[in-house]
This record gives C-alpha cells, sequence and structure tokens, in this order.
C-alpha cells in the first residue's frame, strides 16, 4: 500500500513540477466552460433572420417601419450605418440591407416620391423572405396615404377637382377615413403554438460543464499512455524489475495516482459548475461520485491499453490529445448527440465520452438519481474492466 | 539565402518524417473536421439554411382569398423556400405538426373571403370592428355616416374569421417564415380593403356615389384585393451580381481546425530551436560560417513552410474530400501564406519568451486553445459576448476565419484585404518582439 502511495506521490510531483499544468487542470476547463455555455445557442436567442436597416431618414415615418420590423416573425431589424452595411454587404455577410434614405416623411409619402431600398444576395432565399417582411411593413405603415391617395384618384375620375385646395382638402378627409378603417380593423391571423416535443435534450450550462469536465479530465487520463513510453524511453521501468516491486504494484500506483488526481479536478470543476454556472450537481452525491469514478477508471483503463500500443512519449501525448478532442467531440461533450444522424449517434456508443455525458447529463440536466445512471455507470465499468485487462495482459517493461 | 533556404527545408523534412507530429497537424484536425461535419448536419444536407420549408394548409375557405393565398405558397418565386402540402383536415394538419413533421399549419376557415368581401346580394361588406359593422341602414367612418347604405344582416358575424398558423415550436425560424408570408398576404389584403372602403364613404360623402350603386362598386374595387401594390411608398429591390452562392459550413469548420492545429506547429517549430540549442547542434550551426541571421531566419522559414505545408494540405484535403468549393485560388493562396505568416509571429514569440523546450511545448498547447476557443474555431464569433470578439483580434484564427469565410462565400483577393493586412501586420510586429527578446536573451549567441 505504501509503494502504491509512494508511486502515486512521484507521478503528482513529475506532473505538476511545472506550474503550467494548472493551466490545463484548472484554468483553461474553467475558461472553455464558461465561454462554451455562453457562445453556444441555448434555444432562446432570436431565431429570425438578420435585416440590415440604415435608417437616414430619422424621421416618424422610418421609426414607424422599423418599428413594423421589429414586430415581423421573420426578421430581426439590426440598425446601423450606410457604409457599414454596404462593407458587410460586399463581403457577403449581410443577406439583405434595407436603406431608408433621408427625406421619407408624410409629404415624400403623399407626392408618390418616397422610395426606400433593398439590397439582397443574389438567389438568396433569406433575402426573399426579408423582401415580403419589408414590403409587409412598408404597406402598414403606407396604406392609410395609399388609400387617400387612391380616393383622390378614384374622386378625380368621376369628377375633377375644382381647385388644389379642394384636392388636397378631400386627400386629408380621406386619409381621415383611411386611419380610421385601418384603426378598426381586425387581427386576421391568429398563431397557435403546436405541442411538438422538442428532440434536442439541451441546456448550455449544463452541457458546457458536463462537456468540458470530460473533455479535461479524459485527455490527461489518456496520458498515461504518455506516463509509461517515457519511463520505458527513460529506462526506469527496467530499473523496477531490480526492486522487489511488482507489475501489478506498479500499475495500481500509476493509474490510482492519476485517476485520485481525475477525481480532484472533476470535483473542482463540478465546484465551478454548482457555485458560478448555478448548477444542481450536488443534488445526488453517491450518484455524482459513481459517475465520475467509474468515467475516471474508463478513460484511465484506455490509457493505459494505450500504453502498451505507442512507443514514444511524443507519440503519446499527440494522440492522446487527439483521441481526447475526437471522443469528445463525438461523444456529444461539444454539441448536443441529437444533432449527430441516428447511424452516427449508434456508432458512437463504443465511445466512453458518450456514456459518461449521458451519465452526467442524467444528473445535472434530466434531475435523475442513482438508478437512472446505473446503466451508464455499467458500461463505463465494462469499459474499465476490458481496457484494464488488455493494458495489464500487454503491459512490457521494455 | 542558400543556406538560410537549406536550414528551412531541413526542419521541413524533419518534421514532416515525425509520425507524431503529423498525427497531431494533420490527422487530429482532419478528425476533427469530419466530426464538425456531422453536427452540423452538412454530411446529411441539413445545413444549408432555410429551404423546402415543409408546411401544410388547409383551405376550407374555397374561395378568392384562400385559394389565393395557398396559390402564394405553391407560387414559382416560394419554390425553393416552401414545399407546400394540402389536407382536407385541420385536426389531422395539427397533428402532422405534433408529430414534427412539418413546420406550420395554415387553416383558411370557411368565410374568409366572405367576411372581407361581400357577397352577392350584400350592399356593403360585413366586417365586425370596422365601422361598417353598424346597425342596419347606416355605414359609418370616423364618426360621420354615409346615410342610406345598410348592412346585410346574413353578413353579420359575431367574430371576425381569422386565419390559424398553427406553429412547430422546435422550428421557429421556419413557422417564423411562415406567418411572416401570410402576414404579406393579409398586409395586401387590409390595404386593398382600406383603400376600397376608403374610396367608397369619401365618394358617398361627396354624394358621388349612390348608396344602390355601393355593392356593385364596392365589388369592383374588391376584385384584384390581393394585388394591391402600395404607392405612398416604393421599394427599390437591387438584386446585385448573378452567381448565387451557398455557404458551405464546413468552408468555416475545415479552416478551423487547420488554424487551431496550425498553432500548435508554429510553437513545435520555435520548440526545435531551444531543443537545438539544449542539444548543441544550435552552436555548432553558428560557428559554422552561418551568421545569426541565416540560422535564425532559416528556422524561421522551415516553421513558416511547416505551416504552409500543414493548412495547404488540410484545406486541400477540405476540397477533395469535402468538395468545399474555395473559389478564388490566387486569394486563397495569399490568405494562407498570411495566416502562417501571423501565427508564425506568435510562435516565435512563445519561443523567445520561454526558457525550455518543455515550456514551449505547454505554452503552445495553451495558446492553441485559447486562440483556438478565442478565434473561433470551436463556436462562430458571432455567437459570442463582445468583449471576446474584440480580444479576438489578437488571434490569428480571427483573422484568418474571416478571410476563409469570406472565400467561401464567393469574395475574391480584393476583398481580403483587410484580413491579409492584419495578418501581415501582426507577424511583423511579434516578429520585432521576438527578435529584441532573442538578443536580449541571448539565445542566438554562440
Amino acid at each position: 500500500m505504501k509503494k502504491i502511495f509512494a508511486i502515486a506521490w512521484k507521478d503528482a510531483i513529475v506532473r505538476f513540477g511545472s506550474s503550467s499544468e494548472l493551466l490545463f487542470f484548472i484554468i483553461l476547463p474553467i475558461v472553455f466552460t464558461f465561454l462554451l455555455a455562453g457562445g453556444t445557442p441555448s434555444g432562446d436567442e432570436d431565431p429570425r433572420i438578420p435585416l440590415s436597416v440604415v435608417d437616414e431618414a430619422k424621421t416618424s415615418i422610418s421609426q414607424q417601419v422599423i418599428d413594423q420590423l421589429e414586430n415581423s416573425t421573420a426578421v430581426r431589424p439590426e440598425l446601423t450605418t450606410r457604409e457599414e452595411a454596404q462593407s458587410q454587404f460586399d463581403k457577403r455577410r449581410a443577406e439583405v440591407v434595407l436603406i431608408i434614405p433621408a427625406g421619407i416623411d408624410r409629404a415624400e409619402l403623399q407626392s408618390g416620391s418616397a422610395q426606400m431600398e433593398l439590397l439582397q444576395q443574389p438567389n438568396n432565399i433569406n433575402a426573399t423572405v426579408a423582401e415580403r417582411a419589408v414590403l409587409t411593413a412598408i404597406r402598414r405603415v403606407s396604406s392609410s396615404i395609399s388609400a387617400a391617395q387612391n380616393a383622390v384618384k378614384q374622386r378625380e375620375s368621376i369628377q375633377p377637382f375644382a381647385s388644389d385646395e379642394e384636392k388636397q382638402i378631400y386627400f386629408e378627409s380621406s386619409l381621415e377615413t383611411a386611419q380610421s378603417i385601418q384603426k378598426d380593423a381586425p387581427e386576421r391571423v391568429t398563431v397557435v403554438t403546436g405541442n411538438t416535443q422538442d428532440q434536442v435534450d439541451y441546456d448550455p450550462r449544463a452541457n458546457s460543464s458536463a462537456g468540458q469536465l470530460i473533455t479535461w479530465v479524459f485527455i490527461p487520463l489518456f496520458g498515461i499512455s504518455a506516463l509509461f513510453a517515457y519511463e520505458r524511453q527513460q529506462g526506469t521501468l527496467r530499473r523496477l524489475l531490480t526492486t522487489p516491486s511488482n507489475k501489478a504494484t506498479f500499475l495500481l500506483g500509476t493509474i490510482s495516482g492519476q485517476v485520485a488526481m481525475a477525481l480532484v479536478q472533476m470535483l473542482l470543476l463540478v465546484g465551478f459548475g454548482i457555485l458560478v454556472m448555478k448548477l444542481n450537481w450536488g443534488r445526488e452525491p453517491l450518484a455524482l461520485f459513481v459517475i465520475l469514478l467509474t468515467s475516471a477508471l474508463a478513460a484511465a483503463a484506455f490509457g493505459t491499453t494505450m500504453g502498451t500500443f505507442i512507443k514514444t512519449e511524443g507519440q503519446a501525448n499527440g494522440l492522446s490529445i487527439m483521441f481526447g478532442m475526437v471522443f469528445a467531440l463525438m461523444g456529444g461533450c461539444w454539441y448536443p448527440m441529437e444533432l449527430f444522424p441516428s447511424t452516427i449517434q449508434n456508432i458512437v456508443k463504443i465511445l466512453p465520452t458518450t456514456w459518461a455525458m449521458q451519465g452526467m447529463l442524467d444528473l445535472v440536466l434530466r434531475g435523475g438519481g442513482l438508478q437512472d445512471i446505473l446503466p451508464e455507470a455499467g458500461v463505463l465499468l465494462g469499459f474499465a474492466v476490458i481496457f484494464f485487462s488488455v493494458g495489464v495482459w500487454r503491459f512490457r517493461y521494455e | 539565402m542558400l543556406k538560410l533556404f537549406l536550414i528551412g527545408i531541413k526542419d521541413l523534412k524533419l518534421i514532416f518524417r515525425d509520425r507524431a507530429a503529423l498525427t497531431f497537424m494533420l490527422l487530429a484536425p482532419f478528425l476533427l473536421t469530419i466530426g464538425m461535419g456531422f453536427v452540423t448536419g452538412r454530411f446529411s444536407g441539413n445545413s444549408s439554411g432555410l429551404s423546402n420549408i415543409p408546411v401544410v394548409i388547409v383551405n376550407l375557405d374555397k374561395e378568392q382569398l384562400g385559394n389565393a393565398l395557398a396559390d402564394v405558397f405553391s407560387s414559382e418565386e416560394l419554390a425553393d423556400l416552401m414545399e407546400p402540402t394540402s389536407s382536407p383536415d385541420p385536426k389531422a394538419a395539427r397533428r402532422f405538426i405534433d408529430d414534427d413533421k412539418a413546420a406550420a399549419a395554415i387553416i383558411i376557415p370557411a368565410g374568409f373571403t366572405r367576411s372581407i368581401i361581400p357577397a352577392e346580394g350584400a350592399t356593403s361588406p360585413a366586417l365586425p370592428g370596422t365601422p361598417w359593422h353598424r346597425p342596419p341602414g347606416q355605414v359609418c367612418a370616423r364618426g360621420k355616416c354615409a346615410p342610406g347604405a345598410s348592412v346585410s344582416q346574413n353578413n353579420v358575424q359575431s367574430e371576425p374569421v381569422k386565419i390559424e398558423v398553427y406553429a412547430n415550436p422546435t422550428r421557429p425560424t421556419s413557422a417564423g417564415v411562415v406567418k411572416a408570408i401570410v402576414d404579406e398576404f393579409i398586409s395586401r389584403v387590409e390595404e386593398g380593403r382600406t383603400s376600397g372602403m376608403t374610396s367608397i364613404v369619401q365618394l358617398m360623402q361627396a354624394g358621388l356615389l349612390n348608396p344602390q350603386d355601393a355593392q356593385s362598386e364596392t365589388r369592383k374595387l374588391f376584385e384584384n384585393i390581393q394585388q394591391s401594390e402600395s404607392t405612398a411608398i416604393t421599394l427599390k429591390t437591387d438584386k446585385e451580381g448573378a452567381e448565387a452562392v451557398q455557404f458551405d459550413i464546413l468552408a468555416y469548420m475545415a479552416p478551423g481546425m487547420a488554424l487551431l492545429f496550425l498553432m500548435y506547429t508554429v510553437s513545435y517549430g520555435g520548440r526545435s530551436i531551444l531543443a537545438e540549442r539544449s542539444q548543441g547542434t544550435l552552436p555548432r550551426l553558428l560557428v559554422s560560417p552561418t551568421s545569426t541571421s541565416e540560422v535564425l531566419g532559416g528556422k524561421v522559414l522551415g516553421i513558416f513552410l511547416t505551416g504552409v505545408a500543414q493548412v495547404g494540405i488540410l484545406i486541400l484535403a477540405s476540397s477533395v474530400f469535402f468538395g468545399v468549393k474555395w473559389g478564388d485560388t490566387l486569394g486563397l493562396a495569399i490568405l494562407i501564406l498570411a495566416a502562417v505568416f501571423g501565427a508564425t509571429g506568435w510562435g516565435m514569440l512563445i519561443t523567445a519568451l520561454a526558457r525550455t523546450p518543455a515550456q514551449i511545448g505547454s505554452i503552445g498547447s495553451a495558446l492553441m486553445l485559447i486562440f483556438g476557443i478565442m478565434g473561433g474555431s470551436f463556436i462562430n464569433l458571432d455567437q459570442m459576448p463582445a468583449y471576446v470578439r474584440t480580444l479576438s483580434k489578437i488571434t490569428p484564427n480571427a483573422w484568418g476565419l474571416d478571410g476563409f469565410t469570406t472565400l467561401a462565400l464567393g469574395g475574391r483577393l480584393p476583398n481580403l484585404m483587410q484580413p491579409i493586412t492584419a495578418l501581415l501586420i501582426m507577424g511583423a510586429v511579434l516578429f520585432g518582439i521576438a527578435v529584441v527578446l532573442f538578443n536580449r536573451n541571448g539565445i542566438m549567441q554562440k
């Protein structure tokens, strides 16, 4: 037991010999958790198509058009300058730009010379949708004036006006009538929200906390392979042969030390999740411990097996990070698993990260308990048994 | 100059013989790009944004306006956007949405047209809540009533007849677009109705229209109600260019991963300078008839060429394996050179600041990940807080991705001037600082 502890302690000293290890142990995981929680879509974002609006008129008419656009279910007006809008449009970053030129006011509307400009990227569906939304907004703002203009035309076709003054009076009277009609118009469309169940179980804070915890803990555990390769390259493993320590003691010391460090790292990240991100990690402490421990064991076992196949420390380091990142991505630790095609969702069940993520989400997102995480914990334990068996079987001192 | 080139080529060869380095430089970003392709639906064809929105239309009205609205959704103009199907049963249509088989159902109730356009035999349109909805014998607007005009009791309804948009909450964007198209149709109808009614009321008040003629005049004005065009404000549309560009999400993800692992490459290259120093090969080089600047220049060239090869291979792979179209080849080449130059500047700065190869490894890996998340390699910068977007300007990832996105959207070399200039300035400034630190720390002394 003393030897096992001594080996584990030695590994801890080697790992934390450089203060930069703290970057990877706690600082970067926290930065990533925080940024990904804020940077990934939560589903509460405004889903409407962005529409750049340049308001050079700054009149009540232009404001009414913008207000109408705000009420649109299809576009989200974003006020900007003409230069910025043109630059974004030229770079094709803006799909559609509405320019309300200076001088758009009631007088211009009345004279029929008011014109707005819509820049659209060619054959762009979003731009087509935006055009309809803009037309709706314009109609709603100008329809009373259009109606008054039309009434004047109708009247003129029946009996011409005696003077411009009479025409203007008729226009004003028509405008008042039109506004009154418009004001009393009933709502003709009603929106009813359906009862569709959301297939994606997702909360950016919970997903980020669990996903980054797995990513940053699994990579160093896969790095056990580098530890073996380093000791093999340095010849220290051979020297162990001359001591009264057997293979099991060495492996147990190395692996238990790494697993213990992983548990400390996990608890620190869980603490960050509870204190800063206000996540309910601590509701079922026993279930949490079980899933953290089985996850760490599965990752450590995989690292052990890797260590028996890889020859150099450099290879081991590169492959640990590569496997860690790819497994994390494919295991749903960075983006919700539901985004993958169903075939891929089935294939990635061979990865320990998939089960670790599901288990942790059962706890922190779905409010599950020990019973709920037992299947995932069982699979993770199965991974641990298989990979430890392969690792111990293939382990060589030289 | 030849020596400088030889040193650079030697370092390039060394790195490309290192299988562990190659795994990290090429295989890791390639695999992650494939993973991102799955996440974003690129490989399953679900990443192209709005198109073919499934919508169910239940037209119980079966008259002028109901049919016109149904026609809007099957029009040529919306052919790429909408995928309409019709159903006679509102309940079945709602169930279809609840089962997530379409984005929305549009239920046009019976009598919708008649609630706006007066039927044959009616003297005026019956519109509850409007000035027309008056006791028999009067039609009023803004407190003024046209004498004699009466409202047919048969047409008066207690509630307005409303179109129902039954929206799928899990597809908010698509459902919002469907609602906007219905709104646009209704706005045209409403504009026509307002216009027609205003004319009639005004003519009757002026004594130019008999109440007996009101019905035929109203029907005439309402004939093409849904084809109303606003005369007060015209909209000048400008569809620039002719070529449509469909943004490929992998055109963002593939360079995102390439730039992420480029930071590893440049720090790995910097590590070789300190490794050669500790192994004694650097002082040996410096006592040969090779100047310090040639040695340093050769090492930097080696890092630069490795970076160019790495990013070039990954970008080429994105074209060959995933069919990503990069458009302007010259712009692409210059952008890659500029991005690698900017990143190499960071590599040299790390080398100048570190004391041991292991330190470079740690700082390089940390910087790779920090720049990766800050520069948009993992998540689009538009989704990040404003302060992250501002900070991202110090990363080659952000500028590089800006350029690659512009290229993927059909931009050409002139559109890339801003990111290219920024990357070149970044590289030059960092090189300058690194050289000062190299001299101060005596790294390149014999």
